[in-house]
């Protein structure tokens, strides 16, 4: 009986819809099997959203816009909703799932909150990483699904194998102006929404602020809601038959379901619910993509007015090809010691390959010597007057921190911890280990190992060579996650290359770069060119012999 | 500061001062390294540092003096061929350079030159100076045979009236030496050193971290632990 009631109270709120041929549809029967929701088909809207993030010490934040009101206007007329356009300086990268401390100086962002809904969700998926991979921008995605309203106790799932998964009222909208609001300020948590069991997964994912943040599904989405500022509509179209197609065979090969159910769901709801809700809206749409994913030109194309337009609003997007940046100004974070005569004839020694292990290692000795040196300028100092032996007052500096730790990415970078050692008095060391994954090409952190309270520490940040940035920046990832303020990271390193000279400042702005020479660029090795070769291998001997 | 040539080269530079500039060139590295060579220096003048911490951070600006000093030797350019196998411009400095220490203080600083360069001479001389007197005499001194020819560093860390460097330097003249040979490296001078010292020899490079109106003579006494005779 319980059931029953729980579907009156589903066809009541149907009805306010005037969805009536689906109300009847709702009227149940037991089913064997579960009715997941089948994805989406409507229409893909790719909404820009920029936002300007302050994070200053007393979290100002922008003002949030109010909430969705609930869905009675659905139908009101198109209106092209204001644009809220604020434009950030400042820019910093964080992948998806990592957690930026609030409160931390990496200050303004922009984050594009972009939604999309399309006919099949895999073409949809397809158009928007392809147009938004394209835009190479660290962006993360979420679906409407993410957003399904907890199906409680009172609705009895074993009621509802018919149930029509796509109404907009199912899904809980506010819910999802909230997770968008708040994913523009901090983090945000996205609840996993499970294709096998109705209702939530935990433990929900924490989404980071992003520069490109992708919803799909936007059902609900009414053309006069600012919350959203959409600037561009895409409507993906395929022909009916190719949705069925496609869904059977995801429904039935992935999703373990029965030919019976799969039509039958098609027919009752997604096909309804398709004519009734999605086609209208076709005409909101800006551009209409056929064929999907396959739409090379559609998909340039999008790519292209998203690249315009952040290009526009000031944003330098990370060129994919960073060698094109080969000539263009260094950043102002790098400091690289001035070019004497003995630094480029320690360099002569140490990259000539000939130079047997004993002299490679004295060399670079004093090559890191010179570079740790430069790099203790980049503390803070106070003045201190002391007293002399000759009874005449000194006036000299002091560094004004006594909190130094450096932190070394073996194994090149261990290399250099003696002779931090060596020119400051209790300095601390903590040791990192990444490794590059020789398959995949990314860097992986191995070993860990640093001291307890370190975000009250000046680090020193130390690996002899530095190629592309990829260890660097994972190393000063793991230093923020660890509540190490920005500005009190140095990065020292022997030999860097332009291009990741340029990633680590792109990344980390205040991070400050401490180097002797920047070589123009890296092989496909990734050996920096002309470069040094393997300098830990070098150091401590272990080179493979050659072939 | 006011009538030193532009052979005499102040680590320490400070930019900031209303004093007269000095026709120093390469002042960008000099002023970014002078807060780390203040606190070096600090520690040495304190009255209070302990001996470790005397002799650690005299090393360290023992080192960085030295390594400015080998800026100063001829190079020419030599080409070499990396690990990737591509070709790097650089540079070779000509052979025949050697240290020449004066007993005291200046063996403090053999050891900074020799961690900079493996196997460099290091020739010596001991000179007693009478504080009364303005005269220093030679008590002892070895250098190597082919010294005409070769580039000497004269390792002298404190320097307060210049007369102990104007007889060595005269002494390494009666050896042979050109003027323009000689590289004086120091930690602490006085004004009145300074002026002394290149109007003396105006061909001989002077390089120096701090020029303070008093010497810290304790430096030697301290550094080695040992009390002076």
């Amino acid at each position: 009986m319980a059931t029953r009631s729980n579907q009156l109270q589903m066809m009541g709120l149907l009805f306010s819809y005037g969805g009536e041929s689906i109300m009847k549809n709702c009227i149940t029967k037991s089913e064997g099997s579960l009715r997941k929701y089948g994805g989406s088909h409507s229409l893909i809207y790719i909404s820009i959203l920029i936002l300007d993030y302050l994070l200053s010490s007393n979290q100002h934040k922008t003002q949030t816009p109010h909430f969705l009101r609930h869905a009675s206007s659905f139908r009101n007329s198109m209106t092209t909703p204001v644009k809220n356009i604020l434009v950030s300086s400042v820019k910093s990268a964080n992948s998806i799932g990592r957690v930026t401390p609030s409160g931390s100086s990496c200050c303004k962002k922009i984050v594009f909150i972009s939604g999309t809904y399309g006919i099949k969700v895999n073409k949809i998926h397809d158009v928007q990483k392809q147009s938004i991979n394209q835009v190479y921008i660290e962006k993360t995605s979420t679906t409407i699904t993410h957003w399904y309203a907890r199906l409680t106790e009172r609705r009895n799932p074993e009621g509802f194998f018919n149930f029509n998964f796509i109404h907009p009222q199912l899904f809980d909208l506010k819910s999802r102006i909230t997770t968008f609001t708040r994913l523009r300020g901090y983090n945000a948590r996205i609840s996993l929404y499970s294709y096998i069991y109705i209702g939530k997964n935990p433990p929900p994912r924490t989404a980071c602020m992003e520069v490109i943040s992708i919803t799909l599904g936007l059902v609900g989405y009414r053309p006069n809601d600012r919350k959203y500022l959409l600037d561009m509509k895409v409507f993906v179209d395929t022909d009916s038959d190719e949705r069925l197609v496609r869904r059977m065979r995801r429904d039935i090969s992935e999703r373990g379901r029965e030919l019976d159910g799969v039509l039958k769901q098609y027919f009752k709801f997604v096909k309804p619910a398709f004519d009734y809700y999605i086609a209208p809206s076709m005409v909101h749409a800006d551009i209409i993509v056929p064929r999907g994913g396959e739409n090379e030109v559609a998909i340039n194309l999008i790519a292209q007015n998203v690249m315009t337009q952040l290009q526009q609003r000031g944003f330098k997007i990370r060129e994919k090809l960073l060698h094109a940046n080969f000539g263009m100004s260094r950043p102002n974070s790098l400091h690289l010691l001035p070019t004497t005569p003995q630094i480029r004839g320690l360099h002569t020694f140490i990259r000539n390959k000939d130079t047997p292990r004993d002299e490679f290692i004295f060399y670079s000795k004093r090559l890191i010597r010179l570079v740790i040196e430069h790099a203790l300028t980049m503390l803070p100092f106070t003045s201190v007057t002391v007293d002399t032996p000759q009874g005449v007052p000194y006036e000299g500096k002091r560094i004004a921190t006594e909190k130094i730790c450096g932190v070394s990415i073996l194994r090149a970078g261990e290399t250099m911890e003696n002779a931090l050692c060596e020119v400051l008095k209790d300095v601390r060391i903590g040791k990192i280990l990444i490794q590059t994954n020789l398959d995949t090409g990314e860097p992986e952190l191995y070993y860990l190992r640093l001291p307890k309270d370190i975000k009250d520490y000046h680090i020193f940040l130390m690996d002899a060579t530095v190629a592309t940035g990829a260890a660097a920046i994972m190393a000063i990832r793991v230093l923020l996650d660890h509540e190490v303020p920005e500005d009190n990271i140095s990065l020292c390193s022997l030999l860097m290359t332009e291009q990741g000279v340029h990633n680590i400042a792109y990344a980390f702005p205040k991070v400050k770069i401490v180097t002797t020479a920047v070589d123009p660029c890296v092989n496909e090795k990734f050996y920096i060119v002309p470069g040094i070769g393997n300098f830990g291998d070098r150091y401590f001997g272990t080179e493979p012999s050659d072939q | 500061m006011n009538d030193v040539d532009d052979k005499t080269i102040n680590l320490n530079y400070a930019l900031d001062d209303d004093e007269d500039d000095n026709d120093d060139d390469d002042d960008g590295k000099v002023r970014e390294n002078k807060n780390n060579i203040l606190v070096k220096t600090m520690f040495l003048m304190e009255q209070h540092s302990s001996k470790t911490i005397l002799k650690m951070y005299g090393n360290s600006l023992i080192r960085l003096v030295v390594e400015e000093g080998l800026n100063q030797i001829p190079w020419s350019p030599r080409s070499v061929t990396t690990p990737t196998g591509c070709q790097y411009d650089g540079v070779q400095f000509h052979r025949g350079t050697c240290g020449v220490s004066i007993v005291g203080a200046g063996d403090a600083m053999e050891q900074g030159l020799r961690q900079c360069c493996k196997s460099i001479i290091i020739g010596k001389l001991l000179i007693e100076h009478d504080p009364g007197s303005n005269e220093a005499t030679v008590v002892f001194a070895k250098f190597p045979e082919d010294i005409t020819f070769r580039k000497v560093m004269l390792l002298s860390p404190i320097i307060s009236s210049g007369d102990t460097v104007i007889k060595a330097v005269e002494v390494l003249k009666d050896y042979g030496v050109p003027e323009n040979n000689v590289i004086l490296l120091n930690l602490f001078m006085t004004d009145v050193a300074v002026r002394t010292l290149s109007q003396s020899f105006p061909k001989m490079t002077i390089l120096t971290s701090e020029v303070h109106p008093t010497a810290p003579r304790h430096f030697e006494e301290r550094y080695f632990g040992v009390g002076a005779s």
